[in-house]
This record gives structure tokens, sequence and C-alpha cells, in this order.
């Protein structure tokens, strides 16, 4: 392994440690839930459901079907707190690329090693993507495992499909913190375009199902990737996935360009 | 002899804020260079740009005869930041075997060598580090792959005095072994024991390079003479070289420009008991060339 990936790695390891306690511990808290819920079922009734004002439930991706494994799972892990946990793991992560060490000044010793800009940008996100990959793999295993524990009945390939779309949305926003900190140096810049974009996203994705005048603004929402395909119900949504993957080269290679023509630290 | 720094028109504007500007400096192999000037005259930035962490606004920089874009020659460079920021739970040891491996490796047992020179503790962890330790871990990293180029910004720093005599030392050495150094700082105190020339920097200007043989020739010494017997002011009064006279009875004070070759002379004539001679006064040089800078800007805006 190149040697800055892997120093970067020793650097994120406490904070990944972390990262993948919190988000295990919060996956088997709420899936554990599931099996209590069952045992009543008046709470997720049809008429229990539909007191929730529209909005609501539009937010919360529909909530028709939040009695069934499959639904509950989604609504619970994969809709709203899952991936909000997760990228803020990834801004964080992505943020001690270039803008943290830049405002701490680490960055400018690192900057006079003989390596070139690109490739101490391309190593720190492969590290990235590396350290998010296993907090994406650990928490695959433990959804897994806690949603058979509770007999929700959802078969690993839809699990499997649903995560991998979680792992690219994290990534797709770890790699956005990671380009604006490498354009701009700052981290509050990095995270107010990474929250703004990502809740702004969210809400455009689930609002705009039923509100005909934001629809359009779906296409610009990377939760719309994420989201729309279903993968939990159906499978693989290739094509999303790969606009995903796509946007996140284009992150990277903005970046890269970014970085290589700019003053650091000043 | 090829420079193993030299720019050209070197220019680095902030916005509209002026860096550094014009700046044409060679730097030949095997000299120890202090670079001298109040903190913002550019200096930081002058090295800054050396090191392709900023980007000149125009005009170019060699350095070992690369260009200062080429990566590969950063390898054969030590650099000291002038603030040199250490952080997080890494201990200081680690950080330099990274630095080292990256840079291709040092010799077995150089950093304990420069540690136990420098009376380093290298087993604590980077965040945990004092001012001083953070700056003997500083100097660790760059001299211990032996570079054929040393860019020290303010290396004192922070050092207490013996530990300063260790660093001189270490300068002195690398310089034994043929490298280069150029080394910043705002008093010239703290090179002029080191350096072979001096380059002041002044308001984004590189106003004077003198080698500090000549400016020692130049210098400002005073003296102070103890005769037998009161002496007559007249017989000291308009030797060349000499100024500034006082004489209190049997002792004379002045202040001599360059050679005391006259004033030597005038005084044999007496007998002398007692004579005082201190240090050239280099800083007093150096402010001159500051103030008259000043007095040609201000003549420039009146």
């Amino acid at each position: 392994m190149p040697t800055l990936v892997r120093k970067t790695l020793v650097e994120y390891r406490r904070a990944l440690i972390g990262w993948t306690v919190g988000l295990c511990a919060f996956l088997t808290m709420y899936i554990s839930i599931y099996a209590s819920m069952m045992n009543d079922p008046e709470t997720f009734s049809k008429q229990a459901i539909a007191k929730y004002p529209g909005a609501f439930r539009d937010l919360m991706g529909g909530m028709s079907d939040i009695a069934t494994g499959r639904g509950y799972l989604q609504a619970v892990a994969y809709q709203l707190l899952g991936p909000l946990l997760f990228t803020m793991c990834a801004a964080i992560l992505g943020n001690r690329a270039i803008a943290g060490p830049e405002e701490a000044r680490t960055l400018e010793l690192t900057l006079t090693l003989p390596i070139d800009r690109r490739r101490l940008l391309l190593e720190r996100w492969a590290a990235l993507a590396l350290g998010l990959l296993a907090v994406a793999l650990v928490t695959l295993a433990v959804a897994t495992g806690a949603a058979s524990a509770a007999h929700m009945d959802v078969p690993f390939g839809s699990i499997l499909a649903a995560h991998t779309g979680l792992f690219l949305l994290v990534l797709f926003f770890g790699t956005l913190t990671l380009c604006v900190g490498a354009a701009f140096g700052r981290k509050q810049v990095a995270l107010a375009v990474v929250g703004v974009w990502g809740v702004a996203g969210y809400i455009v994705e689930t609002m705009g199902r039923s509100i005909d005048a934001i629809s359009w603004l779906r296409w610009l929402s990377p939760v719309h990737y994420y989201l729309d395909g279903r993968p939990l119900y159906q499978g693989w949504p290739y094509g999303d996935y790969l606009v995903l993957l796509g946007a996140t080269a284009v992150l990277l290679m903005t970046a890269l360009l970014a970085f290589e023509r700019r003053d650091v630290g000043v | 002899m090829t420079a193993v720094v030299e720019t050209e028109g070197l220019t680095k504007f902030y916005g509209t804020r002026r860096g550094l500007e014009d700046l044409t400096l060679e730097i030949r192999p095997g000299e120890v260079f202090g670079y001298l000037g109040p903190n913002g005259a550019g200096k930081t930035t002058t090295i800054r740009l050396l090191l392709d962490v900023i980007r000149p606004t125009s005009g170019r920089a060699t350095v070992l005869g690369a260009d200062t874009r080429d990566p590969r020659v950063r390898a054969r460079i030590g650099y000291l930041p002038g603030e040199l920021a250490l952080e997080g739970r890494e201990r200081a040891r680690n950080y330099l075997q990274f630095l080292a491996d990256v840079r291709g490796g040092v010799s077995r047992g150089r950093i304990d060598e420069l540690a136990e020179r420098l009376d380093a503790d290298l087993s604590v962890r980077m965040g945990e580090l004092s001012k001083g330790n953070k700056q003997k871990v500083g100097l660790i990293q760059a001299f211990m792959h032996e570079p054929e180029l040393l860019i020290l910004d303010e290396p004192t720093s922070g050092l207490d005095p013996l530990v300063q005599q260790e660093f001189l030392a270490m300068v002195r050495e690398a310089r034994t072994a043929g490298h280069t150094i150029l080394m910043s700082s705002h008093v010239l105190a703290e090179v002029e024991h080191v350096a072979d020339r001096v380059g002041i920097v002044r308001a984004g200007r590189l106003v004077a390079v003198e080698d500090i043989a000549a400016l020692r020739e130049r210098a400002v010494r005073h003296v102070e003479l103890h005769f037998d017997a009161p002496v007559p002011k007249e017989s000291f009064e308009g030797l060349p070289g000499v100024r500034d006279v006082v004489v209190q009875g049997a002792s004379l004070r002045c202040t001599i420009d360059g050679r005391p070759d006259a004033l030597i002379k005038a005084a044999a004539r007496y007998t002398v008991v007692h004579m005082v001679s201190a240090e050239p006064d280099l800083e007093e040089i150096f402010l001159t060339y500051y103030s008259e800078e000043e007095g040609r800007h201000a003549h420039a805006g009146a």
C-alpha cells in the first residue's frame, strides 16, 4: 500500500472505529425494535400511518409498508437516518484529507515532500474511500445480522443492493467535501456545501415526488440516485449507481485540477 | 558553477497585496545565505515559492537546477517551516520515520543521533510537544536526510541558547559537507556567525545582498582608550573614519567606520594603558540600509 494511503488510514483509524461503532449501534437498536413492533400490530397499522401528515410521510419515504420487514428497514435504516449519519462521517473524514491539515498548517510540510500534488490528493482520497468501504462492510454485516435476528425476512441480495447505494452516496459526499476543501482550503465551506446540497437534495427528492414545480430539481440531487431505484425492493439500479460513481469521478477530477493550481495555506 | 537557487523577477501578489516583487537572487553552492528582514517583509513568501507551496504571480525560480514545480527535487531539500505545526496523537519518532520513508530513507541511527544532539524526546505525541521540542523535531526532519539544500525559515525561534549553539554547529557541518543553506531571520545577530552572505528584504523587495566579510569591513566599531594622563581632544579630531569623539580626562571614546588605523597611529603618541573595542555591530549597518531605503521612499513620496 502506498505510504501516504497507509499513513492517512492510520490518522483516520480512531474516527473510523468510532463511526463504525456508532453506526452499528444505531442499526442494531433500530432494527431490533422491529420484532417488538410486530408483537403490537396496532402501532404501524394503515390507520395509524394515515394519521401522519402527507408531507411527513413523503419525507420518510412514503411509510406505506412500514409494517413489513422491507418497509421498516427502508424507513428506519436506509431512508433518512442511516444516510444522514454515514454522510456526516464521510464529510468529517473528507475534511481531514486536505482542508483540515491546511487549516492546522500541517499540510505545508507534507506538500514539500517529493510527492506531486496529484498523487498526494489521490492517495488521500484512496484512503478516504477505503475507510468508508471498511465502515460500509462492517455495517452491512451488522445490518444483515440484525435484520435476520429480527425476522425481517429481507434477502441478503436486497440489503447488499441498498447498502451498496448507501456506500456510493456517502462516497459521493465524502469526495465532495474533499473536493471543496481542496479547492478552497476551508473546512466550513466544505461542510456548508455538503450540508446544503445534501439536505436540499433530500427534501427535493422526497417532496418533489408530489410537487411538480420542483420535480425537475430531483435530477440534481445525489439522493435521487440513491432512493429512486428502491434497491431494497427492486434490486440493483445500475444506471443510478453509475451516475453516482460518475459524479464522484467528476468531483475527484475537479479536486485534482483545483488543488494543482492553488496557493496552499495563505 | 551553477547556482543552487536562482530566481529571476520572482513576484507574488496575494490579490492586490504585495508579498514579493521582482526578486532576482542567486545562491551559490556551499554557501550559507542569511535572508533577513522584519516580519512580513516577504521572507516566508520567497521560501514558500521556492518550495512550490504557493505559485508565483510572475517570474521564475529554479532550485538545484530544476524547476520548482518538479516534485523530485524536493527529496534533496530539507525544509523547516517558519510556523511549524505538528498535531495529532502520532509519536514524533513515527512521524519522522514517515517523512524519511517518503524522501527515500535516511541512514540508520541518523534520527537518534540528531535527537541526542538536540536533546529532543521523540516518544512524545506530536500534539503534546512543547514549542521548543516542536522546533527540534522540525530541525531533525530538515537535517536527517542530509539534503543538498537546507531551507530554514526562522530556525532558531523557540530554541534555548545551548540548543542554538548545537544548531549552528549542525549548519557549519552541513556547509563543510558541501551543502547549501538558506536561512531566514529577522535579526542579523542570529545568522552573522554562520552566514557567508546576507540578503536584506524589506516590504517585498530585496534591498541589498552583502558579503558578511565586507559588512564586517564596513562595520561600525565602538572603541574606548585609556591613557596614563589627560589627552587633548584636538589630537583625535578630524581623523579619517573616526567620529563621535568624547574625551574625559585620560579616557577617550569614539566610533570608527572601517579600519582603526588612523586612530591607533594618533593614540601611539601617548601612553595607552587600556583599550576596549566592542565587537562590530553589524546590526547597525543593517539598520542603516533600512533607514536609507526609508529615506528614499519618503523622498519619492514627497
